[in-house]
């Protein structure tokens, strides 16, 4: 049975056209044969004719019934279908370019974001099974503190006391610098524990991976070289595992040679480059419990969920602190690491998904817009095949058929547009981790198969129920058809454009709320000024330096040399400079015994670190020279310290400690200076408790160098004078402050930029919108325009008509979108500044622009009513 | 029209165009008025609902057909059971019969 329904489905598409023909003949002659039987029962050849027709009920019906059933029906009719869908937007190019390039806009700018979605937020790691791979943090719950690196004791002590994980590693980032050649290098390194390599189970390219020794004293002078290091630096040298390489002053024995495309830390943005992986040997704070300076990792035994790892860590968390004095406020806790690595933006990108689909939402009004004007166009069309024997499903069908062929067109070209816009959002986006693994891969392809379709079908299926609910009758005498179908048409389309102008206005919100916090943003005092001023790293190996002393005295000399170079100004250092650096600890008051720890900020400066930075001294002096090892312990407290630790005191005189592993003295506070925007710009100011370098030695400072003129022009002058007090010094990280502060609102620039421009294409769809709907109503009232205007309306008046109907349908819109702002900004307030979510400044101007441009669309099309000839008019029917 | 209530009146047309045929060939108006006489009248089958039914028939491989002469001489399409058929007719019967049965007990039990 089977076999003769395809072997008629092979027939009814061969031989078409000879089943068409023996079809017409077969019910011709039934038709023929039943006038017959009339004739014979007695009627008159004309009334036999007439009946039989009655009774066949139309040829044309019976063969279309005829064709449903037959085989391969379906698939004939939606090649038809599409044959004719084709045609039809051949026929009207105008239209159909307006509807794929609105879609293709629409699809495209939703399947780039989701491709970075995908990327950032779904796709797992780069490593082999990683959906087991967690994250542990530690956690201060008294100081509400929850995501605290870890000490590398503490690590150790984790890694050996637990039965959970297959593997725990550590790791954290480290600046060292390589010798050889002419002139010290730089490098951007990552120090870690033995055990990295086999938990994400990547193999090096060369040599193998740490030995578990490798991470303990006596064995730990290896290093394993990035693909690009081992490129640039050792020309791709095979040779190269087992050669001994001078870091910091040091011999490392190289050992391996990671592949190009391995990544760790997974969630180090694209812009940093890792250029090595070596053991904890270089860094001092690797023995100190209280130094919580590593970020931990493990990888759970196949069958252990995350509660139960998360319980046992809790257990062994609660010995530790019993053991140990710097344990006992601390916590842990596991967290799965991919949703970790995309935490920090996951609110942003999920916010641009949002917006993005109300602009494709808004898109497939537009274009559902088109199809009612058109269908109106096709009204006589769609009676004519419906006399023709179609049904309404079938009409249904075709009209459907259309609406998804100029979706496939718009997905086609969205899909190009998307490629572009992804390289275009990776290029303008601030550092995003994993952003840089963005693709347009088999997921993010579905994904805008899916959206196509769904889209074809929210656009076209109004169109399509409306185009086939056609009265037979009215459409055929085409003039009765203007009162009723046409009216409800228009009210499709209103509310069509009612929905585009709420939509918009949501996004307009969205948007004009980012542009005004980001507007607060630019203006907000930062305590320091970052104009002409250039920073830089200096980071002195231990080996080199192991004495306190010379460091600072290094540093003393580095800042002198500096300042006096031709077009600065002055130039200064810190361990810790706002959004450069941060050395976060606590302190203590005198005369407070028994309040817990406070955080401060502990900068360790140089004399002249204010007046570089431009930090405004308020109170007392700033250091000197002369306070040094000998001299009274001194501090400088910044504005915020003073009013929290003193809050009914004069804070000047008073003492302070810093609670940082260095000398414990009482230092007395001897100057106030304003606060400053240590974390970022939008982050409150800390209190911040300075000593001198000289009596606080440092390794590691950051150097600010005021300059007179465009302070990038003095970089190699600086670098030099590094050099000169140590030709093996390196210096990194050289920027502008200003850099350094746009660096720090680019995400936040972005986010609104994008949102502005999402904003911006709605606008303009909605307007087209309008426009194309009071155009239509224009066309459709001309003969109603010409009666007014016969009966004496002024040009001024019909103006008025159509711009008060241009008007309605934008007020309701903007006051439906108004709700919807209302309940949809919340979700942006982490994103906001210095603006509250339902600020009615930014819902008043971003509601006057929608009805401007609103009025202006409607405006164009009531001008041409205004210049309707009356007679011509009339005559138009 | 609700999809197994299509199925249901298909059902029963295919049963009467077979039981028709099964006595002779027929033309597409001969088919019908067969089937008007058999149920005395109870059933009048439009064109509209016959020749889907005999094409669809035919698609399945229990009908085939040949063009023949009409009585009065027109030139008219003629349909015969094949072997397919008449074991579907038979197949029909048998379920319509146990169908009718199952319902006429139902009705009876009260």
């Amino acid at each position: 049975m089977a076999f003769a329904r395809m072997k008629s489905l092979l027939r009814n598409l061969l031989h078409k056209q000879r089943e068409e023909r023996e079809l017409d003949k077969e019910v011709r002659a039934h038709e023929l044969l039943l006038a017959d039987e009339n004739i014979r029962a007695g009627m008159n050849p004309e009334e036999a004719r007439r009946q039989a027709r009655l009774e066949l009920g139309g040829v044309e019906q019976v063969k279309e019934q005829v064709r449903e059933i037959r085989a391969g029906h379906l698939l004939e009719m939606l090649v038809r279908d599409v044959h004719y869908a084709a045609r039809m937007m051949r026929r009207s190019p105008a239209f159909t370019t307006t509807a794929v390039l609105t879609l293709a806009l629409g699809i495209g700018a939703n399947t780039a974001v989701f491709s970075v979605v995908n990327a950032v937020l779904l796709r797992p790691l780069p490593y082999p099974d990683s959906d087991r791979l967690v994250q542990m943090w530690s956690t201060n719950p008294k100081a509400n503190r929850w995501g605290m690196w870890t000490a590398y004791p503490r690590f150790e002590d984790w890694r050996r006391e637990n039965t959970v994980f297959e593997e725990m590693a550590t790791a954290r980032t480290w600046v060292i610098s390589i010798k050889g050649g002419d002139h010290p290098e730089s490098l951007f390194g990552v120090i870690t524990s033995s055990q990295l390599l086999q938990l994400l189970r990547v193999q090096p390219m060369l040599g193998r991976g740490f030995l578990p020794e490798e991470d303990q004293p006596g064995h730990d002078h290896v290093i394993i070289l990035s693909y690009g290091l081992w490129q640039r630096r050792f020309g791709s040298d095979r040779a190269v595992i087992g050669r001994t390489v001078d870091v910091d002053q040091q011999n490392y024995t190289v050992i391996g040679v990671m592949p190009s495309d391995f990544r760790f830390p997974p969630e180090l943005p694209a812009s940093y480059r890792v250029d090595a992986w070596l053991p904890p040997a270089p860094d001092p704070s690797r023995n100190e419990r209280g130094s919580n300076n590593y970020y931990t990792f493990a990888r759970l035994k196949p069958g252990v969920t995350l509660a139960q790892a998360q319980a046992e860590m809790d257990a062994i968390n609660g010995g530790l602190a019993e053991k140990h004095f710097e344990d006992r406020e601390l916590g842990v806790k596991v967290v799965g690491w991919r949703r970790q690595v995309g935490s920090e933006v996951r609110p942003a990108l999920l916010i641009l998904v949002g917006a993005i689909s109300l602009v494709l939402l808004i898109a497939c009004a537009n274009v559902a817009n088109l199809l009612l004007a058109r269908g109106a166009m096709r009204q006589r069309e769609a009676a004519l095949r419906q006399a023709l024997g179609a049904g309404r499903a079938r009409l249904i069908r075709q009209f459907l058929t259309e609406s998804l062929l100029l979706a496939v067109f718009g997905g086609a070209v969205g899909l190009l547009l998307a490629y572009q816009g992804v390289d275009l959002f990776i290029r303008l986006a601030p550092d995003i981790p994993r952003l840089n693994e963005t693709t347009i891969d088999p997921h993010v392809l579905i994904f805008s198969v899916v959206l196509t379709l769904g889209t074809a079908l929210i656009f076209g299926i109004a169109p399509a129920l409306q185009g086939s609910s056609t009265d037979l009758q009215d459409s055929l005498k085409e003039s009765g058809s203007r009162l009723t179908l046409g009216s409800m048409r228009a009210r499709a389309r209103s509310v069509l454009v009612v929905a585009e102008m709420a939509l918009a206005l949501m996004l307009l919100a969205g948007a004009g709320l980012l542009v005004r916090s980001f507007a607060r943003v630019q203006q907000v005092d930062l305590g320091f000024n970052p104009k002409n001023l250039l920073t830089a790293f200096v980071m002195l190996p231990p080996s080199k330096y192991p004495e306190p002393r010379r460091q600072a005295l290094f540093f003393r000399e580095v800042v002198d040399r500096i300042a006096s170079l031709p077009g600065v100004e002055c130039a200064g250092g810190a361990d810790s400079a706002p959004m450069l650096t941060n050395d976060t600890g606590p302190v203590s008051i005198e005369g407070h015994p028994v309040e817990p720890e406070i955080q401060a900020e502990r900068p360790k400066i140089t004399p002249d670190y204010f007046r570089a930075m431009g930090i405004r001294l308020l109170r007392g002096r700033t250091f000197t020279w002369a306070d040094s090892e000998g001299s009274l312990p001194v501090a400088i407290i910044s504005e915020s310290a003073a009013r929290q630790y003193w809050p009914d005191e004069d804070a000047m005189g008073k003492r302070v400690k810093l609670e940082d592993g260095s000398a414990p003295v009482w230092r007395q506070v001897i100057g106030i200076v304003g606060d400053v925007r240590q974390d970022s710009v939008v982050e409150a100011a800390r209190p911040e408790v300075y000593a001198p370098l000289l009596q606080v030695p440092v390794p590691y400072l950051a150097l600010a160098v005021r300059t007179r003129a465009g302070p990038t022009a003095l970089t190699v002058a600086v670098r030099h004078a590094v050099m000169e007090v140590d030709k093996d010094q390196p210096l990194t990280g050289i920027k502008t402050m200003e850099q350094v502060v746009e660096d720090s609102v680019a995400g936040r620039r972005f986010q609104m930029t994008l949102l502005a421009v999402f904003a911006t294409i709605a606008l303009g769809l909605a307007g087209i919108g309008i426009y194309g709907l009071m155009s239509y109503t224009v066309n459709q009232r001309t003969h109603e325009i010409g009666i007014r205007m016969t009966l004496g309306a002024k040009p001024g008046e019909i103006l008025h008509l159509v711009v008060r109907h241009g008007m309605m349908l934008a007020i309701v819109g903007v006051v439906l979108g108004t709700v919807g702002a209302l309940l949809l900004t919340r979700f942006l307030s982490s994103m906001l500044y210095g603006v509250g979510t339902n600020d009615p400044t930014t819902l008043l101007s971003v509601a006057t622009l929608l009805i401007g441009v609103a009025a202006l669309a409607s405006y164009i099309p009531a001008r041409r009513a205004m210049r309707v000839d009356p007679m011509v008019a009339l005559r138009y029917e | 029209m609700a999809p197994d209530q299509t199925n249901l009146l298909q059902g029963t047309l295919h049963i009467m165009i077979l039981k028709a045929l099964a006595l002779g060939e027929l033309h597409g108006l001969g088919v019908s008025r067969r089937i008007e006489q058999i149920t005395k009248g109870t059933f009048q089958v439009k064109p509209g609902s016959l020749f889907p039914a005999l094409h669809r028939m035919e698609e399945e491989g229990w009908l085939e057909s040949h063009w023949g002469e009409s009585e009065n001489n027109r030139r008219a399409k003629y349909y015969n059971l094949t072997g397919a058929g008449r074991r579907q007719l038979e197949a029909e019967t048998k379920r319509w019969r146990r169908i009718a049965l199952a319902i006429t007990r139902t009705l009876e039990t009260s």
